[in-house]
C-alpha cells in the first residue's frame, strides 16, 4: 500500500539545517498494524505528515495505493487525502466550536455527502464508539478518553484505508489509553491499515510491527513473535 | 517604573507592527476627518462674527404672498434705512449696500474688468469692522464719486503706486471716481465680499423716495442687548404707513384690501450671524452657506471618530486577547491588576499620541485640497490657538484611555488558570459588541454610498434635463455694449460667418448670472389678477438663437410696429393668468417706473415653457417684450470648430475695441455653474464616504486577522480533514458578510429617506432608483470581501502541520 524509499525531509530555519528524515526506506502492505517509535525529535512526526499527505517529502520516492505522489501539488494530495486517510492526534485537534455530532460530520461535508446520508453514517459510528448520548455536547464538555473516541470516530466515518496515529494515547490514562487501542485494533482487523508512532512499548505491543527511528533513520524492524508464528 | 512599562509597550507595538500600523493609521484618519470637519463647521459658524456689533446687527428684508407666490428678497427700499433711524430709537445706526453688476474700469491706458463691486453708505465701514489701512473711515465716502479699494484692487489698478488720491475711470456708465481709502480684504468669512465700495452719493436711485422697488440690503445696528423681535414687532407700521400708499396708488388697492385677496406684504428682521447659515433668499449677495450641511457633516466627523476610536478599541483588544496567556503567566509569577492595566492603558495612550500626530501631518497635507473643493481657506494654526495644543492632546489622551480601559480591564481581569487552560479566548459578549461595531460601520458607509450615488444622479439628471432652450454650442460675448453702436454691426459681422446659426443681442439670459427684471403684472387691466413675472428684454433673434419654441402666435418681427408694445409670454403665464383661450391678443398691463405709470402689451406669441431660471424652482410666469437693453451676444454656432470661431470672434472684436478685453462664456457650463454647490456636496461628500469605508475597513481587516489568528487551530484540522481552499474562505468571510448584508437592510431605508429629503430642494428632479441600493450594498460586500479575504485566504492557505504542531 505505502513503498518509501530514500525519503529525505530538511528544516531550514534561519541558519540550522535540521535533516529530520535521512533517505527513509520502508514498506507497508494493506491490512498492517505498524507502529512507529523512536526518542523525542527523532522525526517521527515528520515521517507520519509525510505518509499523511500533509508535507511534502525533499527528495526519495513515495508510492501511495501505486502511486508515485512524491511530486504531487498540493491540491491533488488533498484530494488523495480526503478521500483514503483518517487521523487521530495526541491532543485530539477537535473544534470546539463544534458538537461530537458536527465534528465527525465534518470529512463528510468535505467530500460532499448528503445531509440525510451524513446523518446515519455519523449515527452508526458514534453507536459504535459508544458516544451517541454526547452527541450534542461540545468537546470542552467531554473527558480526554471521550474526546480521543470522538477523534477516533471521525478519522473513520469516510471509512479510510489507511488511518494515521499521532501518539494517540499520549494524553490519556492507562483505562483511557488501552481504549483506543482496543478501537484501532478492531479497526485493523476489519481491514484498515493503521500507522501509529507512539512512546508506549505497552501500546506498541497493539502493532503487527514496530520500526524504529533514531535521528532521521530507520535502525530496526522488528516483527511482534506471534504474528511470525 | 514608569520607564520600564514605556519600554515594553515599545517593545510590543514593534513586535506587532503590521497590528500597529494599521491601529495607528485608521485612528489617525478619522482624527484627521474630524479635525478637518471642525475647522469647516468652526469657519461656518464664525461668518460675520469679525464685526465688533455682530450681536446687534440685523439685516431689513421684504416678504410677501402674491397670488399664492412667496416672494423673499434680501433686499429692501431705499429710503428704508433713513426712515426707521428717524423714526425708531432703538435703531442706533442704519448702513445700506447696493450690489453692482461687473463694470469696466480703466486707468491710464488700462482697462479692468471688475466683478466685486457696491455702493455703500458713508457710514458703512463704521458700521461693519473691515479695517481701513489707509485713509479716514468716517470721511471716504461722504462724496460723490468717491471709493474705497482693497489692497489688491490697489495693486491690479496701479501697481506699486500710492492708490490715494488716483482716479478711476468707469467706462459702463463714463463716470469716475476717486479713491479715498484703503482696506486690506473683506475677511473670507463675511457674508458679502467685494473689492470696490463706490460711494452711494455716487448713486442716483438711492435717493428715490418709492417703497415698492427693493434693491438695497439694509443694515441696522440695535441698542445691545435689545431683542430684535421687538423691532419686528412694530415693522407692520411701517409697511402700513409707507408701502400701503404706493400700493394703493399702483394697484389701485388699499393694502386692506389687497390682503383680503390673500396677499401679504411685509419686512423682517434677520440678524446678521444668521445671514450665512440661515438665508433662503432669492438672489442673495453671495452663494449662503447652509446650516444642514453643518449637521451633516457634524454628524460624519462624530460617526468618523466614533468609528475609529471603536476600531482602535477593537484591535487592542484583539490584539490583547492574544496576550491572554502572557497575562496568564505574568499574574501567576505575581503581577498585580494594577500593573497590568497600567501597562495595557500606557500602551494604548501612546497609540493615539503616534495617530494624533499622524493625523495633525494629513491634516497639513489635505487642507489644500479640500479648501480648493470646499472653496475655503481653512488652516490649522497650532501656534495661533492656545486652546489647540492642549485640546488635542486632552482628546488624544482620552480616546486612548477610552480605547485602552476596555482591553485593560477585559484582560487583568482574567483568572490566570482559566487563561492557561484556553478556555477564555473568546468571550462571546466581546464577539456580539464586535458584530455590532462591523453593522454600525458598513451601516454609515453604505448610506453614504448611496447619497453619493443620489447626489451624482441628480446632476446628471441636471446636466441631462431638456431645459427647453439650446444650450449647446451657445456662445454669450460679454460687454458688447460697450461698443455701442458697432455692436449690432459686430451681430451682423458674426451672423455673416458660415460657422454661426443666429446671433441675438440681450442681457438676459436663461443660465448663470444675468440680468434679471421682476415686477408684478396686471393681467386683463383687472387688478385682481395681479401677477408676479419675470420680465427678459430680448430681440428679434432672441427665441431663434435660443431654440425656444413657440407654441401659438408668432415671433417678434420688425414688420409689425406694434410689437414694441407686443409680448410673447410662456405657459406659465398662461395659467398664472387664468386664460384658457383666445390668449392672442389679450391685455397685460406693465409698470413702466417706479410711481405707478403703466404701459399695455398685447399678446403676440406662446412659447414653451423653459428653465429660466435653476432646477430648484418651478418654472414662473415669463414675459418676453422687444428692448434695446443692449448687453451681451449671443450666438448658436452650428459648427463643432469652435476654436476657429472663437479666433475669429477675437479679430472682430479687438478691430471694434482695442482696449476692452473680449469676455465670454459658453451657456451650456453657465447652466452647470448655477449647480456648483450640488457639485461640491457631491464632491465632499464622495470624499467622506470614501474615508469612512477606509476606515471601516482597517476596522474589519483588523477583526478577520483577529479572527483567522483565533481560529487557526480550527482551520488547520478542517483543512487536514479535507477543507478546500474556497471550503475555508468562505467559512472565515460568512460571518462578515452577514453582517454587511444587516448594514444593508438598515442602511436602505435610511439613505433613501434622507435623500429624498435632500432632492425635495429641487423642484425638478430625478426618482432615486431601486439599483442604487443594490450597487451601494454590492459594493460593500465586495469591499468587505477583498478585506476579508486577504486574510482568510492567508490563514487557508496555511500549512496545517505547522499550526497543529504550535498547539
Ligand atoms: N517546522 C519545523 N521547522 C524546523 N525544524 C523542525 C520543524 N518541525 C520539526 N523540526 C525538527 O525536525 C526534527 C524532527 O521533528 P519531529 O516533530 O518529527 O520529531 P518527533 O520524533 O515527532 O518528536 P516527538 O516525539 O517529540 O514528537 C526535530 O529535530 C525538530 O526540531
Ligand atoms: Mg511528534
Amino acid at each position: 500500500m505505502i513503498k518509501i524509499e530514500n525519503l529525505e525531509k530538511v528544516y531550514r530555519t534561519e541558519e540550522v539545517e535540521t535533516k529530520a528524515l535521512n533517505k527513509v526506506s520502508l514498506e507497508v502492505n494493506e491490512g498492517e498494524f505498524v507502529a512507529i517509535m523512536g526518542p523525542s525529535g527523532c522525526g517521527k512526526s515528520t515521517l507520519l505528515n509525510i505518509l499523511g499527505l500533509l508535507d511534502e517529502p525533499d527528495g526519495g520516492s513515495f508510492k501511495f495505493l501505486g502511486t508515485e505522489i512524491a511530486k504531487f501539488n498540493e491540491r491533488n494530495r488533498a484530494d488523495l487525502r480526503k478521500r483514503n486517510i483518517g487521523f487521530v492526534f495526541q491532543s485530539f485537534n477537535l473544534i470546539d466550536e463544534l458538537t461530537v455530532f458536527e465534528n465527525v460530520e465534518l470529512p463528510l461535508i468535505y467530500l460532499g455527502v448528503g445531509a440525510s446520508e451524513r446523518k446515519e453514517k455519523v449515527e452508526k459510528v458514534l453507536e459504535k464508539m459508544q458516544i451517541m448520548h454526547r452527541r450534542n455536547h461540545f468537546p470542552q464538555q467531554l473527558s480526554g478518553g471521550q474526546q480521543q473516541r470522538v477523534a477516533v470516530a471521525r478519522a473513520v466515518i469516510n471509512n479510510p484505508k489507511l488511518i494515521l496515529a499521532d501518539e494517540p494515547t499520549g494524553n490519556l490514562d492507562s483505562a483511557n489509553g488501552n481504549e483506543v487501542m482496543e478501537l484501532l485494533t478492531e479497526l485493523n482487523e476489519a481491514g484498515t491499515t493503521v500507522i501509529m508512532v507512539t512512546h508506549s512499548e505497552h501500546d506498541a505491543r497493539y502493532a503487527h510491527r514496530v520500526i524504529r527511528l533514531l535521528d532521521g533513520e530507520v535502525v530496526m524492524e522488528n516483527v511482534r513473535e506471534q504474528f511470525t508464528v | 517604573m514608569l520607564k520600564n512599562y514605556f519600554k515594553i509597550a515599545c517593545r510590543n507595538l514593534w513586535r506587532n507592527k503590521a497590528f500597529s500600523a494599521i491601529n495607528i493609521f485608521g485612528l489617525a484618519i478619522g482624527m484627521a476627518t474630524c479635525m478637518v470637519i471642525m475647522l469647516f463647521i468652526a469657519d461656518e459658524l464664525s461668518y460675520d462674527r469679525y464685526n465688533k456689533k455682530a450681536d446687534r446687527m440685523v439685516r431689513l428684508t421684504f416678504k410677501a404672498v402674491l397670488n399664492g407666490n412667496l416672494l423673499s428678497f434680501p433686499t429692501s427700499a431705499a429710503p428704508a434705512a433713513q426712515t426707521l433711524l428717524a423714526d425708531y430709537s432703538e435703531v442706533q445706526e442704519a448702513t445700506r449696500l447696493r450690489q453692482m453688476g461687473g463694470v469696466i474700469f480703466s486707468y491710464e491706458n488700462r482697462t479692468f474688468k471688475e466683478e466685486a463691486i457696491a455702493y455703500v453708505d458713508a457710514n458703512f465701514f463704521q458700521v461693519f469692522t473691515i479695517p481701513i489701512i489707509q485713509g479716514n473711515a468716517k470721511t471716504a465716502l461722504t462724496e460723490p464719486n468717491t471709493v474705497v479699494i482693497s489692497k489688491e484692487a490697489a495693486h491690479r489698478f496701479f501697481g506699486k503706486e500710492n492708490p490715494i488720491g488716483k482716479v478711476l475711470q468707469n467706462k459702463s456708465e463714463n463716470t469716475s471716481y476717486k479713491v479715498t481709502a484703503l482696506i486690506d480684504e473683506v475677511p473670507s468669512n463675511s457674508h458679502f465680499h467685494y473689492d470696490i465700495f463706490v460711494s452711494m452719493a455716487s448713486y442716483a436711485p438711492a435717493k428715490e423716495p418709492t417703497w415698492l422697488s427693493n434693491n438695497f440690503v439694509t443694515y441696522l445696528v440695535l441698542p445691545p442687548g435689545y431683542n430684535y423681535k421687538e423691532l419686528e414687532a412694530k415693522l407692520p407700521d411701517v409697511v402700513e404707513k409707507y408701502m400701503g400708499p404706493e400700493i394703493k396708488k399702483s394697484m389701485g388697492l388699499s393694502l386692506a384690501e389687497h390682503r383680503k385677496q390673500g396677499n401679504e406684504v411685509g419686512l423682517y428682521l434677520q440678524p446678521l450671524k444668521d445671514i450665512h447659515l440661515h438665508s433662503d433668499y432669492t438672489n442673495d449677495l453671495q452663494a449662503n452657506g447652509d446650516i444642514r450641511y453643518v449637521y451633516i457633516f457634524g454628524a460624519i466627523a462624530i460617526f468618523m471618530l466614533l468609528i475609529a476610536g471603536i476600531n482602535f478599541m477593537n484591535l487592542s483588544t484583539a490584539g490583547a486577547s492574544k496576550r491572554a496567556r502572557e497575562v496568564g503567566i505574568r499574574k501567576v509569577l505575581g503581577s498585580v491588576k494594577r500593573d497590568l492595566v497600567q501597562q495595557f492603558l500606557l500602551e494604548s495612550v501612546l497609540l493615539t499620541v503616534l495617530a494624533l500626530l499622524l493625523a495633525i501631518s494629513l491634516v497639513y497635507l489635505v487642507l489644500p485640497v479640500f479648501n480648493e473643493l470646499a472653496g475655503k481657506a481653512l488652516t490649522l494654526q497650532l501656534a495661533n490657538n492656545i486652546w489647540l495644543v492642549p485640546g488635542l492632546l486632552m482628546f488624544g489622551l482620552v480616546v486612548g484611555i477610552l480605547a485602552g480601559c476596555y482591553p485593560a480591564f477585559y484582560l487583568s481581569s482574567f483568572r490566570p488558570v482559566a487563561v492557561l487552560k484556553g478556555t477564555i479566548t473568546k468571550g462571546k459578549e466581546s464577539l456580539n459588541l464586535r458584530s455590532g461595531l462591523v453593522v454600525f460601520q458598513f451601516f454609515i458607509s453604505i448610506a453614504l454610498i448611496v447619497s453619493v450615488t443620489v447626489v451624482y444622479q441628480q446632476l446628471t439628471y441636471i446636466q441631462n434635463k431638456k431645459v427647453g432652450y439650446d444650450k449647446e454650442q451657445v456662445l454669450v460675448v460679454h460687454d458688447s455694449y460697450l461698443l455701442g453702436s458697432q455692436e449690432e454691426v459686430l451681430r451682423q459681422k458674426l451672423l455673416a460667418d458660415p460657422r454661426v446659426l443666429n446671433a441675438s443681442i440681450s442681457s438676459y439670459l436663461p443660465a448663470g448670472p444675468t440680468n434679471s427684471n421682476n415686477s408684478v403684472v396686471l393681467a386683463d387691466n383687472d387688478a385682481s389678477k395681479s401677477v408676479n413675472t419675470n420680465q427678459f428684454r430680448v430681440d428679434y433673434n432672441y427665441l431663434p438663437t435660443l431654440g425656444i419654441q413657440l407654441v401659438t402666435g408668432r415671433n417678434f418681427s420688425k414688420d409689425f410696429a406694434s410689437d414694441s408694445l407686443g409680448l410673447i409670454i410662456n405657459e406659465a403665464a398662461v395659467r398664472a393668468f387664468g386664460w384658457n383661450n383666445n390668449i392672442l391678443g389679450r391685455e397685460v398691463s406693465c409698470f413702466i417706473n417706479n410711481k405707478g405709470d403703466k404701459a399695455v402689451y398685447k399678446v403676440i406669441g406662446v412659447v414653451k415653457d423653459f428653465h429660466f431660471k435653476s432646477l430648484h424652482q418651478r418654472i414662473g410666469p415669463l414675459l418676453l417684450m422687444l428692448g434695446d437693453n443692449g448687453g451681451s451676444i449671443v450666438v448658436k454656432a452650428k459648427t463643432k470648430d469652435i476654436a476657429g470661431l472663437l479666433t475669429a470672434l477675437k479679430g472682430e472684436w479687438t478691430s471694434f475695441s482695442k482696449d476692452t478685453p473680449l469676455v465670454y462664456t459658453f451657456l451650456d457650463e453657465r447652466f452647470m455653474q448655477t449647480y456648483q454647490k450640488e457639485k461640491k456636496i457631491g464632491y465632499i461628500l464622495s470624499i467622506f464616504a470614501g474615508l469612512t469605508i477606509f476606515v471601516a475597513c482597517l476596522g474589519l481587516f483588523g477583526l478577520a486577522t483577529f479572527t483567522a489568528e483565533q481560529r487557526t487551530k480550527e482551520i488547520g484540522i478542517r483543512k487536514v480533514l479535507g477543507a478546500s481552499l474556497p471550503n475555508l474562505v468562505s467559512l472565515l468571510s460568512r460571518d462578515f458578510l452577514k453582517l454587511v448584508l444587516l448594514a444593508n437592510i438598515i442602511a436602505w431605508p435610511l439613505a433613501w429617506y434622507a435623500m429624498n429629503k435632500w432632492l425635495q430642494d429641487f423642484e425638478y428632479r430625478t426618482s432615486i432608483s431601486w439599483w442604487v441600493f443594490i450597487l451601494a450594498g454590492a459594493l460593500a460586500i465586495l469591499i468587505a470581501l477583498v478585506t476579508v479575504s486577504y486574510q482568510a485566504i492567508k490563514a487557508a492557505v496555511a500549512n496545517p502541520v505547522k499550526t497543529l504542531r504550535n498547539e
